[in-house]
């Protein structure tokens, strides 16, 4: 694996004298139109609990929720009704997040296939420079670009992907709907080949986050 | 130092695959205890040695089994004592062994046999000795998590319910590895194992250093043995390599239990004396594994890999992953760990081949010992190279400075 991952706290210490304002990836930023995002099983995926129509008819109903609560925000029978749910998230940069941490995305694939098998609708996504960030000033200051957060409303299990991550931020808010918390803007994300490459197989390949992307996600139009 | 193996005597010592890992096995999922019984032995095998060989003979790389001091775990883990333990993490890692993603994993099917039936000459008798060392070393883990699960019932439910998730995850790969080795007609009598061999005491900070670096090494050398095999099927001549993915999965989530015990005990982690004792775990880990691959090379190359580079890749991300709870780790990456590793193997080769003359026993010692003082030169030497500064973002202290 590449010398220049973040192994030890040296060099993270030396990110700080530094300070990127920006990421010095390659990645570019490019803008799609409507982004169509197709949910894109990997072979090893079996998406059995994830039904793409059945969760648009569920997120349109809360959305309907949502307007009736916003006529009387003060009465807490209605308050229940918007489902208003709780999203915990771990962030880092891309580059950490997709492209040196293999164990993570051996994790992901194996949490969906569990989930596959016991029929359980997904939790858990991964974000690519999720909108919601905008809203913690504190993690973007700190935060290398673009980033790309691991989003779940399992709280539990957010804290113990925190423990296996480690170099990552960890936060959590509530939102509406899974559409509204999962808003992002996409990019197109290249990452460099790792100058050192040790191991005996080859690295696992670019795209394989896309089974994790959340579905049918808004981009704006540039 | 020879790592010698006794087929036709109920299992004696062997050299894992993992090193000081400690796994265990639940009685429930064992019903063998058939005792080991002569297979066909293949044409390179020493039969007066082996006849010869009575009791257990341990060395230094040995695997081993482990017990500790009760008594201190339990005080190490009293909710009541301890106010600060990180409840959270654990209740976090509790659900996550409870989830149980192995489950449904560990299915034989008849191709086990079938491929075994066609592994034959040399080959055979070192795939029974890794599923041999392997089961070992799984087994030796499933004691140690049961007794502490047991132990630690009352002071620290949430703990020692964990313990006893990964006993059942141990039992459940060393009752696989013992199956396969139902395929080369041969068993393990793990019951004698367990009365007959030798304890190493740890103390249990010792216990979190070693066990917490024998599993992320084990999910290491999983994990590399199976993408490699899948980038070269044709090696695959036995099928078990194709549980390894999910399979290690098991053991990096173990890691990060006694990553987490660690967290919960800052004092293991934040001084001079834990990068000391940080420092050693690593070496030990990585010169034995090491030092008893290149004595099994053969194993490595009919699976298709270079040993050598193989445990290199293993050592360099295993020291990555250790990098981010132990305080200090070594600089693996630098070209001169690597000789030093070498080097090391020389002199082990050595010191076997003084074990495999004819003179007396105290000739043979009295040859070993400038190797040996070669050997522990080494050793030194690569201790007191300058190490890298790590540790979890959770205890660094610059940390608010950090960028991620």
């Amino acid at each position: 694996m590449s010398a220049s991952t973040a192994l030890n706290l040296g060099s993270l210490c030396s990110s700080v004298v530094n300070l990127p304002t920006h990421y010095s990836h390659k990645p570019s930023l490019l803008f799609h139109g409507i982004q169509s995002q197709q949910f894109l099983a990997s072979p090893n995926t079996v998406l059995k609990g994830f039904n793409g129509s059945s969760r648009r008819r569920w997120e349109l109903s809360r959305k309907v929720k949502r307007a009736v609560a916003a006529v009387d925000s003060s009465d807490p029978a209605e308050k229940q009704e918007t489902e208003r749910k709780k999203y915990y998230f771990l962030v880092a940069n891309a580059k950490f997040m997709l492209d040196e941490e293999e164990h993570f995305q051996e994790q992901l694939f194996e949490r969906l296939r569990l989930f596959g098998e016991r029929n359980k609708e997904q939790d858990f996504w991964l974000v690519i420079e999720p909108k919601f960030l905008d809203k913690y000033p504190n993690i973007t200051k700190r935060l290398k670009r673009p980033a790309v957060a691991l989003v779940s409303t399992n709280g539990t299990w957010i804290t113990f992907m925190k423990l296996r991550l480690d170099r990552v931020l960890q936060e959590s808010f509530e939102a509406d709907s899974t559409e509204e918390a999962l808003a992002c803007t996409p990019v197109n994300l290249e990452f460099e080949k790792p100058e050192k490459w040790t191991a005996p197989y080859p690295k696992y390949e670019s795209g394989w986050w896309e089974p994790f992307l959340p579905p049918g996600s808004q981009t704006s139009k540039v | 130092m020879a790592a010698e193996m006794a087929l036709l005597k109920p299992i004696t010592k062997f050299n894992t695959f993992n090193t000081t890992t400690t796994s265990r096995l639940s009685n429930r999922r064992l019903p063998f205890t058939v005792r080991m019984s002569a297979t066909t032995t293949p044409p390179t095998s020493k039969p007066t040695k082996k006849a010869q060989k009575q009791g257990i003979k341990e060395s230094l790389l040995t695997p081993r089994f482990y017990t500790t001091d009760f008594d201190e775990m339990e005080t190490l883990f009293n909710t009541e004592i301890n106010k600060n333990l990180n409840e959270a993490e654990f209740e976090a890692l509790l659900q996550e062994f409870k989830t149980d993603y192995n489950q449904t994993h560990f299915v034989r099917n008849k191709e086990f046999k079938e491929a075994a039936d066609k592994i034959q000459g040399p080959l055979r008798q070192i795939f029974v000795e890794f599923l041999e060392r392997s089961c070992t070393a799984e087994f030796s883990g499933f004691l140690l998590y049961k007794e502490l699960g047991r132990r630690l019932k009352k002071t620290n439910p949430v703990v020692a319910e964990i313990f006893s998730l990964m006993s059942r995850d141990e039992a459940r790969h060393a009752g696989f590895l013992n199956k396969g080795l139902s395929d080369f007609n041969l068993a393990l009598d793990l019951g004698f194992l367990t009365k007959a061999r030798k304890y190493t005491f740890f103390k249990p900070k010792f216990i979190f250093y070693a066990t917490y670096l024998s599993e992320k090494i084990g999910y290491w050398r999983y994990i590399t043995i199976y993408r490699h095999l899948k980038a070269n099927p044709e090696y695959t001549c036995y099928p078990i390599f194709k549980y390894f993915e999910n399979w290690c999965q098991d053991e990096n989530r173990h890691g990060d239990f006694f990553s987490a015990l660690m967290k919960a005990q800052p004092q293991f982690l934040n001084d001079w004396k834990a990068k000391l004792w940080s420092r050693f775990f690593c070496l030990s880990v990585y010169v034995t594994m090491y030092l008893n691959d290149c004595q099994r090379t053969d194993f490595y190359e009919g699976i298709g890999l270079n040993t050598k580079e193989f445990d290199m890749h293993v050592i360099i991300e295993t020291n990555r992953t250790t990098a981010r709870i132990f305080p200090a780790v070594l600089d693996v990456e630098n070209p001169e760990f690597k000789r030093k590793l070498d080097r090391m193997v020389e002199i082990n080769q050595k010191i076997l081949a003084v074990g495999e003359t004819d003179d007396i026993p105290l000739v043979k010692n009295f040859k070993r010992i400038p190797l040996i003082a070669a050997l522990a030169s080494e050793l030194l030497a690569a201790y007191l190279m300058k190490p890298i500064e790590s540790g979890s973002v959770d205890f660094a202290e610059f940390e608010p400075q950090l960028v991620y």
